[in-house]
């Protein structure tokens, strides 16, 4: 199992420039240590008006950024919104390219539609449209990288033939994930030949037969890329100390700031009647997960969260259910302190990484697309 | 940190609060109910002088404008208008119920007294058409507190109809006690249709809040027929208090 990292890019009020600074530069510090101690990605989300919860609009940019200041790392969009009143196809082809060649081939691309209202409603998108349009987006994204002239007539977008500009650096092109967030998204992954972004938890037998059904599917997909990404991921929070009660209770913290924020924003499906969204989607997933029942020290039942051996026993549980990647959480309005959030990273990678398959061995083995 | 009510409760509850007689009552179950429910995003700015400290208002801030029909009940057929703030008690999401028009003397001083809604006698007009359903409220005063409507209907499932709970002050008349009750409905969908949002007119003031509710963006607009139990209380809360600090459950 791989383990990678994961970015909401939370800011507490009051919104001060030094303030948002701060906190993209604490990001950036991790996710440098993080390469450092051998973490095998860095993903992060595309939210727009999610205030305080996350101020990750241009995640582009901050993966860049973080492509300059790692050597190893992989660089995930966890996800690029494929929804066209927030992103038009041919830009994010061009962009992920572009980012491609930037970190050497170092970037995954994940695909996704949104589930707020907050972000629905804010680009005027229609609910009902968005699992059609990312449908659409992720068929030509693979055709746009790898063709050299690209013409489309569809139902969200349409352009005459153009050279789409520049093209990715990993040859056929880099591996593509979607979120599964909504029941019978990780059919949709399956059958469209995608890595599953897994990122509701659900109980372990609930993961592990998701799992297995995806993989089944999987078996016999009809490709949207050149090949097949059959890799699953999940997200967790990750807070570890060798004192058993700091990394409780600090970790409990983190759990609680974070429930609390992303239950103040508004899901699609509280806002709008659509069977488009019959989940509540994301946000309301990892609030459950994190409100779980929990241990005797609280904390819910899979969460990373803890000493070193509580943490370790989690991330088993998750390669038992057939979990290939955990990417994990750090950090919520800055609610840990940013020296415990890199001397966590680094209790994780001195006693628990080495329980697994060496991390930077994989890194050449992942995937696909041709590195 | 994250944004929070701080309404200051006695003097709204004193234009609105009514008294409940104990957290004791049964459930009721209503056959048949029509309900236009329309969400608007409403006013940022003064959100948070419409909910109490017990809750937060949601990101973004916006109302659910919920006008019932009961063709049946304990004391007859009734039809009840609220406007509910979209907001948060803890981590779940409920609505802050700021003034319930009921268009039955009896109806209002019942709801009253088992739930402690913060009902007010009115005129409450819901009528279906073939292209639009229209909802207009008039107060006993002659005001016109809302006046709305859902254009182009179209079938959907219940399935696809989420409706929150919702919660309102009351006093407690056993100790005269403000309190946040929350009332947790549950709802079997016979019918349910979907269709555009249409606020033609709101009075503020008529809603107990000043000139702080402002329908600003259309969200959605359902109208279903289902059965709705209005179940026992389960909680109160302190309206001074977060929820997660200040909440009671009341003893099956």
């Amino acid at each position: 199992m791989k383990f990678g990292i994961f970015y909401e890019i939370s800011v507490p009020r009051p919104w001060d420039r030094e303030k948002e600074k701060k906190v993209f530069d604490n990001c950036l510090e991790q996710v440098q240590l993080a390469d450092e101690l051998g973490f095998d990605s860095v993903w992060c989300v595309e939210h727009h008006f999610l205030e305080e919860y996350s101020h990750c609009s241009a995640p582009e940019i901050f993966l860049t950024a973080c492509a300059m200041k790692t050597k190893k790392m992989r660089v995930g969009h966890g996800i690029v919104i494929c929804v066209p009143e927030f992103n038009h196809p041919i830009k994010i082809a061009e962009r992920t390219a572009t980012m491609d060649i930037i970190s050497g081939g170092r970037l995954e691309v994940g695909t996704g539609r949104s589930a707020t209202w907050n972000e629905l409603g804010g680009f005027r998108a229609n609910p009902d449209d968005t699992k059609k349009t990312w449908d659409e987006f992720v068929r030509c994204l693979p055709k746009m990288w790898t063709q050299e002239r690209f013409g489309y007539q569809g139902r969200s977008w349409s352009m005459p033939v153009r050279a789409i500009i520049p093209k990715p650096y990993q040859k056929p092109h880099p591996p593509m994930w979607v979120a599964v967030t909504s029941p019978g998204t990780e059919i949709d992954a399956a059958e469209r030949g995608l890595g599953a972004l897994g990122i509701t938890f659900g109980s372990f037998k609930e993961q592990e037969d998701k799992v297995k059904v995806y993989h089944n599917i999987i078996k016999n997909c009809e490709p949207v890329g050149s090949f097949v990404n059959d890799k699953v991921s999940t997200v967790n929070f990750l807070f570890t100390h060798e004192d058993t009660e700091t990394g409780n209770k600090v970790g409990r913290r983190l759990l609680g700031t974070f429930n609390f924020l992303a239950a103040q924003l508004l899901a699609a499906r509280e806002a709008v009647p659509t069977r488009s969204y019959p989940s509540l989607g994301l946000l309301p997933a990892l609030r459950e997960e994190a409100a779980g029942p929990g241990d005797e020290a609280g904390v819910p039942e899979g969460i990373a969260i803890g000493d070193p051996e509580r943490v370790l026993r989690a991330c088993k549980k998750w390669e038992a259910c057939g979990v290939d990647r955990v990417n994990f959480l750090l950090n919520a309005l800055e609610t840990v302190p940013q020296e415990q959030v890199l001397n966590s990273l680094r209790v994780f990678a001195k006693h628990v990484m080495p329980h697994f398959q060496d991390s930077s061995s994989q890194v050449a083995a992942a995937g696909g697309g041709g590195r | 940190m994250p944004r929070s009510g701080r309404m200051v409760v006695e003097p709204f509850a004193a234009k609105t609060a009514r008294e409940i007689h104990g957290f004791k009552t049964e459930a009721w179950t209503l056959k048949g109910a029509q309900i236009l429910n329309i969400l608007y995003e409403i006013d940022n700015d003064t959100v948070e002088d419409l909910v109490p400290v017990t809750m937060r208002p949601a990101i973004p801030a916006y109302a659910m404008f919920n006008v019932t029909r009961y063709p049946e009940s304990p004391v007859g057929p009734f039809t009840i208008a609220e406007v509910r703030i979209g907001s948060r008690a803890g981590v779940r999401p409920r609505g802050f119920v700021l003034r319930s028009y009921v268009s039955s003397e009896a109806a209002a001083s019942e709801l009253a007294k088992r739930w402690g809604y913060p009902t007010v006698a009115g005129q409450v007009y819901l009528r279906a058409f073939h292209d639009r359903v229209v909802a207009n409220i008039t107060t006993a005063e002659g005001r016109k507190a809302l006046d709305m409507e859902m254009i182009d209907r179209e079938f959907i499932s219940g399935n696809d109809v989420q409706y929150v709970s919702s919660m309102h002050l009351a006093r407690n008349k056993e100790d005269g006690k403000l309190v946040v009750v929350q009332v947790d409905p549950a709802w079997t969908f016979h019918k349910a249709e979907r269709g555009r949002p249409h606020i033609i007119s709101l009075d503020s003031q008529s809603w107990g809040a000043g000139d702080m509710l402002r329908a600003d963006y259309p969200i959605s607009a359902s109208f279903t027929t289902c059965d709705v139990t209005l179940s026992k209380i389960r909680y109160y809360c302190d309206p001074a208090q977060d929820a997660f600090r200040g909440t009671t459950a009341v003893a099956a």
